[in-house]
């Protein structure tokens, strides 16, 4: 196993507890970096965008309700990573908005990590149906190593 | 970061090019190729077989070819240098949707607008009364029963998206609601045309049918254009425009009363109380007063005679703007069915599916049923 840094996906909620631990227990071990990742789902407006009725001020003041409880999601996301990785010496966390399958593809894709770490239900706190099927597809479509737990 | 994602017009005109033109080509394709050689292809020894028994117009061929540019050739999601030009497939809905106020006068808005309250009106409280019992039986969520109430009574994914902020409802349900609202929606959009020729209803029954029964109103739209896809007085979608912008007016009185329910008897935090005059404001939907500006200048006959039945022929203004209804309603529903996305629908479940595909089933047969019992009794414009 090469020694690159280890990418986990984190949503704040016990959906990610377990890729967490694991994720640390690497880094630890190997002496890994490792780093957090919560996507802001930036898919909403797409998803609705068959709603060709609602007036703008409801649409947009739907995305704002939306993305207002993903910003919380978020926050939820950091403390839990902070919390669990707090004596892990190259540990960091980056919100980054975007599709949650396209985003943790093009983090791995970059290089910005060897391996990848994810829930089986990751992100379905707050998300879309199809977040359902995000860990089958990550081990789809990431090259590197993936580990669903 | 900010969370606008309406574009302005003109300012992204450019940028939303290659998605128009792949809209507009489309439809273009469509209109002057695919559906001239459809009607005239023999199959089993007759011409014209695939319409007459698929019943496909431009309209189903144009929601199937934006259904398909997703799902399949873009392998489930618009490329960028699409997606701009799609989301002005609702501006064009919209348009159209106005410049249909051209169908009507004054005196046919009130002629149908009653009896569409009549029937809309039985409907949302059977549904809502059906959501609330469901929701109990099944524990539902109380926010989550308030947005499945207004979604399921009024008008599917508009009457989620404006109620979900006003009841505190969790993303993570709301999306399933809608999933499952819209998936029924698309379905009942596709099989209503079949079911309608089958049992031999005229536009006026099955426009009151689809406008009462379906759950989702954004496709009462294409269900109607996909029974009879002439725009005109007395044809479906003349009748079933007018049920559905009933509908879609009462959203905000909906989620008002929505609103007004969810909180009795609890605190709600300050700053988020909305008055029915601010939830007017915020969510009412501008094009209905485009229509009925529309409405009104044909009543005074702006645009000439209107060819109402019964009246002189249609003048040459009202004749060329319903045939550019066509092509707007027709590029518009290439985009809309761009946006069907079957990632998002295949994954819908937990309850809202269940009450969900309950009161849809329940409301789509019942409104058929009620229908032909009165079919006799329907007001003709």
């Amino acid at each position: 196993m090469s020694q690159g840094g280890i990418a986990v996906a984190v949503d704040g909620s016990q959906a990610s507890d377990g890729a967490l631990d694991y994720a640390l227990g690497l880094a630890r071990t190997e002496g890994r970096s490792v780093t957090g990742v919560f996507v802001l789902d930036t898919g909403w407006a797409d998803f609705i965008g068959n709603d060709w009725q609602s007036a703008a001020g409801a649409r947009q003041g739907f995305l704002d309700y939306i993305r207002g409880q993903l910003e919380v999601q978020a926050e939820a996301a950091r403390a839990q990573f902070a919390g669990a990785a707090a004596d892990v010496p190259n540990a960091s966390f980056s919100v980054i908005p975007g599709d949650p399958l396209e985003a943790l593809v093009s983090i791995m894709a970059a290089g910005e990590a060897d391996v990848l770490v994810a829930g089986a239900q990751v992100f379905q706190v707050c998300g879309r149906p199809s977040l359902k099927r995000l860990a089958r597809n990550l081990v789809k479509r990431v090259k590197q190593q993936v580990v669903i737990i | 970061m900010s969370v606008a994602e309406d574009i302005g017009f003109f300012g992204k005109l450019p940028k939303a090019l290659p998605g128009l033109a792949l809209l507009v080509g489309t439809m273009v394709v469509i209109r002057f190729w695919i559906e001239p050689w459809m009607g005239n292809a023999v199959i089993l020894d007759q011409k014209g077989w695939l319409i007459k028994v698929t019943h496909l117009n431009y309209i189903l061929l144009g929601i199937i070819m934006g259904l398909l540019y997703r799902n399949v050739l873009f392998g489930g999601k618009l490329p960028d240098v699409f997606a701009d030009g799609f989301k002005l497939s609702r501006l064009f809905i919209k348009t159209g949707i106005i410049l249909l106020g051209s169908l009507y006068t004054v005196q046919a808005i009130i002629k149908l607008g009653s009896m569409a309250i009549f029937l809309i009106g039985g409907f949302v409280v059977l549904s809502i009364v059906m959501v609330l019992w469901l929701g109990k039986l099944l524990g539902m969520d109380r926010s989550m029963t308030g947005v499945m109430a207004n979604a399921c009574s009024i008008c599917g994914v508009s009457a989620a998206v404006a109620t979900a902020p006003a009841v505190e409802a969790k993303a993570t349900h709301v999306a399933y609601a809608i999933a499952t609202i819209l998936g029924f929606g698309i379905l009942t959009m596709f099989i209503s045309p079949f079911i309608g020729h089958a049992l031999g209803l005229n536009d006026l029954q099955y426009g009151a049918w689809v406008g009462t029964g379906i759950l989702n109103s954004g496709q009462v739209l294409a269900a109607c254009l996909a029974f009879n896809p002439n725009v005109a007085p007395g044809t479906a979608v003349s009748v079933g425009e007018i049920w559905n912008i009933m509908r879609v007016i009462s959203i905000p009185f909906a989620v008002f009363a929505v609103t007004v329910w969810y909180w009795a008897g609890k605190e709600q935090p300050e700053g988020t109380k909305k008055s029915l005059s601010t939830l007017l404001l915020e969510k009412f939907p501008v094009f209905v007063l485009g229509f009925l500006g529309m409405v009104l200048l044909t009543s005074i006959g702006a645009f000439g005679d209107a060819g109402i039945k019964g009246g002189p022929p249609a003048s040459a203004t009202i004749k060329m703007i319903r045939d550019w209804m066509q092509w707007i309603f027709g590029i518009g529903l290439v985009g809309m069915g761009g946006y069907i996305d079957f990632k998002e629908l295949a994954q819908a479940g937990g309850k809202p599916l269940k009450v969900g595909l309950l009161v849809g089933a329940t409301k789509y047969v019942l409104a058929l049923i009620v229908v032909m019992i009165i079919r006799d009794h329907l007001v003709e414009i």
